[in-house]
């Protein structure tokens, strides 16, 4: 009886969205909102990836909701899982070649990483995928070494400042009379390395923020209480 | 007036450097939390008072409105906005041994949820909607027994699905009309979504959202968290996080989807609620879940309420919401104490007079004895729903009275058990906390003087119906002469 | 391939992935593969929301070496896309620590099994198979468990 109701259900909503996907004009998206942006973006933000304009200052509370759902998720999961007792046995350590290469490995991804948040606002990526990356460099080596033990309070400082950093700079517009989150400094030129204001300094917040976020969220996992 | 965003960015940075602030001053943090919520309370009264009831825009990061996010500032913004804040502020955990981690999700919740209240863009509202959601599993599992593990995955798995529902109806949306302003979609609205996708999209949303507020298929969680979850977050997701997601369905039902067809969905979906709420109340054999069918019942009459067409609906709706959301936290916070069968509960009441006398008022006003202003509501629905002419709206008339009668035989039974004399095989319940019935007693005094200032308060509802359903004057705040943003 | 025709496909794959997923949601019974498919939909969803801003021949929405580009997508479904992507991790990452958890102490992933051990614990809990064991002689208990145990009680 449930399986058929499922059936029915899933049938349903296929038929209903193909059925609506027909009358779309395909291929003609009415962009009112995304042209108008592509239009004043450049001027109003200074950031040659119009994507970031949109993501940190069109839609940045967005991107604050956004974060707090990472930092939400890991401490939900934190809650969850719990913290492992010291005394509890770990899977044992890799061969050399793997220790060694994720040693190497290390550095490499962090430039990689900063490299991709600070050009966040001229080609593609960001914080998030910069982020991302941060979070491979530290669990990489734990996992060649499950045996060594994650610093929590590094990262939880690290994901307090950034998240703390990000509202700060939006307060700080606030507070000189602009609108939350609305983008300060001076713009400069567009496609330099310094330029777009205030926005490197979110993506670099929302990048330590990400990489803090998620390397936690990893550790969490690998570190949960082994008995229940 | 930017001031505002202060409610929803202050409960955020909290949170934030909550763990921190934990590490380095120990206790004391516990206090960040309550002060926090304090600040908002003050922030939003000098608002609302500055703003003497008119509705202003917010222009976030300063890009003029259809390209940025809006916030829309009405009183029924500012009205849920201090719900939220003083809700949270009473049923705040209090108790020492609680784990820091839980204030922050709290803090979460609160500014996820004032974020919901004052947000005026499709997809910003999905964020915090999202937000809202993340930080409830986390609340729902802080108990960490097994059974709340169970509860809290399958709670998440039929949220996650919502929320696909709902982005696809987002997304359903964007492809029709590319915004997702609020006010720029209900410009758009009468060309572009009065038709098949825009009641697709209606449909997805409200399935989605509506997992938050309990709405029929998709409240199948409801039961399970309630019990495994600890009371006061029970009382916080039944009384608080399912009104805003009632709110955030009026918004687009009254801006962008006022099709008939869009209320009459809402209707059936209501209905089906209201019976199967109330009848498997009727059935329940422990206090918890009986109170958690009852709010799903309960939940359903303020669907049934929204879904009559215009003013008279909002202020139905309104009034059943506002009843409930002061209700139900109430009773929960009762059974923090009386949790077991009904039948080990035999003689409670006598041991607590307080507490008894305190659900005798609270049950009374939830069948709907006048004066009380449970009554009020539920007669401003039944009228409302005999106004209409379909058929439907008449049926769900019916269907509310009966489900009342079931209401006062299950509520009486209850309160018979309370008052039982003592047999000898009855379990010593230990009394309330204070801090528990201290809060309730509050709640009680807030419905004993809404009783007597119905006529005032019924009144500022109306003004409160009438600001929402104003369309023109929601589009012309938005989109007209920018103001506000100064 | 024409355009018309990629434009059917994306958007077909999008409405399979969700319904693919949707279908796994409902009618999976174990708790990984429930993940899993919640994990496609939302593919789906995100792949829904970011063919909504596609148009032919049209390029990233980057302008580089101060180039600006006739033909550029719509860079607010991409925008929402990235934040719906990482909400995504975030919750797929709290429900495999709860699966965890789960399984920690009820020794299964099928979901069925859970939730009756659920409802056992819930009944427990509550004591509404008290009035059971109440009929029984003082200090005598059943041994056997109770109905409302075995049938998963009135919260079915």
């Amino acid at each position: 009886m449930r399986n058929l109701t499922s059936l029915l259900f899933a049938a349903g909503l296929a038929f209903f969205l193909l059925v609506i996907a027909a009358r779309f004009d395909l291929g003609a998206a009415p962009m009112l909102v995304g042209d108008a942006i592509l239009q004043e973006a450049p001027a109003e933000t200074g950031a040659a990836n119009i994507v970031t304009s949109v993501v940190l200052g069109y839609r940045g509370i967005d991107t604050l909701g956004e974060i707090a759902i990472l930092f939400t998720a890991s401490l939900a999961a934190g809650l969850v899982l719990g913290r492992r007792r010291p005394e509890a046995s770990r899977d044992a350590d890799s061969g050399a070649v793997l220790q060694i290469s994720a040693q190497l490995l290390f550095p490499l991804l962090l430039v990689v990483g900063f490299y991709i948040i600070l050009h966040g606002h001229l080609t593609p990526g960001g914080g998030f995928q910069g982020g991302v990356i941060l979070a491979a460099a530290f669990f990489v080596p734990l996992l060649a070494r499950p045996g060594t033990s994650v610093n929590h309070t590094g990262l939880s400082l690290v994901e307090g400042l950034a998240g703390a950093g990000f509202i700060l700079i939006g307060l700080l517009a606030l507070f000189q009379g602009k609108a939350f989150l609305q983008p300060l400094l001076d713009k400069g030129t567009l496609g330099m390395l310094v330029s777009a204001g205030t926005l490197p300094l979110l993506y670099l917040a929302v990048g330590l923020k990400v990489g803090a976020e998620l390397a936690g969220l990893l550790a969490n996992l690998a570190d949960s209480e082994v008995d229940p | 007036m930017n001031m505002i965003t202060l409610i929803v960015a202050l409960p955020l940075l909290a949170a934030f450097l909550l763990p921190i602030s934990d590490r380095a001053l120990g206790s004391v943090s516990r206090f960040v939390g309550p002060i926090v919520l304090l600040m908002n309370i003050i922030l939003i009264m000098t608002l609302w008072q500055k703003s003497e009831g008119a509705p202003f825009a917010l222009a976030l990061g300063g890009f003029r409105p259809p390209l940025g996010i809006s916030f829309y500032v009405d009183q029924l913004a500012l009205l849920f906005a201090l719900l939220v804040s003083i809700l949270a502020l009473m049923l705040w955990p209090y108790k020492a041994d609680t784990n820091p981690r839980v204030f922050g999700l709290m803090l979460l919740l609160t500014g996820a949820a004032s974020g919901m209240a004052l947000s005026g863009d499709l997809f910003n509202i999905y964020v915090f909607f999202e937000l809202l959601s993340v930080a409830s599993f986390g609340l729902v599992a802080s108990l960490r027994t097994g059974a709340a593990f169970a509860a809290t995955t399958r709670y998440l798995i039929i949220s996650g699905f919502g929320t696909v529902m709902a982005l696809t109806g987002v997304a359903l949306i964007y492809t029709q009309t590319g915004t997702l302003n609020l006010a720029h979609l209900a410009t758009l609205a009468p060309q572009q979504l009065d038709n098949a996708t825009g009641l697709t999209a209606f449909a997805l949303i409200l399935l989605g959202i509506g997992v938050k507020a309990e709405l029929f298929p998709v409240n199948t969680w409801v039961p399970e968290v309630y019990a495994t979850a600890s009371r006061r977050v029970s009382a916080l997701m039944a009384g608080l996080v399912s009104k805003l997601a009632v709110l955030v369905i009026v918004r687009l039902m009254v801006l962008i989807f006022p099709q008939p067809e869009a209320m009459q969905l809402m209707l059936a979906l209501g209905v089906a609620g209201v019976l199967i709420g109330e009848l498997s109340a009727w059935r329940a054999r422990d206090f918890v879940r009986m109170l958690s069918f009852s709010s799903i019942g309960q939940l359903g009459l303020v669907f049934v309420a929204f879904s009559i067409p215009g003013e008279a609906g909002i202020l139905a709706g309104l009034a059943v919401a506002l009843h409930h959301l002061l209700v139900k936290p109430a009773l929960f916070l009762l059974a923090e104490r009386w949790g077991g069968s009904l039948g080990r509960l035999e003689g409670a009441g006598r041991r607590s007079p307080l507490a008894a006398g305190l659900f005798v008022l609270f049950a009374l006003s939830l069948v709907g004895v006048p004066p009380l202003p449970g009554f009020w509501a539920k007669l401003l629905t039944i009228v409302g729903l005999l106004g209409q002419a379909a058929p439907l709206y008449w049926f769900a008339a019916a269907v509310v009275l009966v489900a009342t009668v079931a209401e006062v035989n299950y509520l009486f039974r209850f309160g018979l058990t309370l008052f039982k004399r003592e047999e000898q095989s009855a379990q010593v319940h230990k009394p309330h906390a204070r801090i528990d019935l201290g809060t309730v007693s509050v709640m009680g005094v807030v419905l004993l003087t809404a009783m007597f200032l119905i006529a005032p308060l019924g009144e500022r509802m109306q003004t409160i119906a009438d600001q929402t359903t104003d369309r023109g004057l929601y589009i012309s705040t938005v989109l007209g002469p920018v103001g506000g943003a100064r | 391939m024409s355009d018309p025709e990629l434009h059917w496909l994306l958007y077909g794959g999008a409405i399979g992935l969700i319904v693919i997923g949707a279908a796994g949601i409902v009618m999976g019974k174990h708790l990984f593969r429930i993940i899993l498919a919640l994990a496609i939909a939302e593919a789906g969803a995100n792949l829904m929301l970011v063919v909504a801003g596609l148009r032919p021949d049209a390029v990233a929405p980057i302008i580089t070496g101060g180039m600006i580009p006739e033909q550029m997508v719509d860079p607010v479904p991409q925008a929402m896309v990235l934040t719906a992507i990482v909400i995504g991790v975030g919750i797929q990452a709290l429900v495999l620590s709860l699966a965890i958890r789960v399984y920690k102490a009820y020794g299964t992933l099928d979901m069925r099994e859970i939730r009756l051990k659920m409802a056992a614990d819930i009944d427990a809990e509550a004591g509404v198979d008290d009035e059971v064991s109440q009929e029984g002689p003082a200090g005598e208990r059943p041994l056997e468990l109770p109905d409302a145990v075995t049938s998963g009680g009135p919260g079915q």
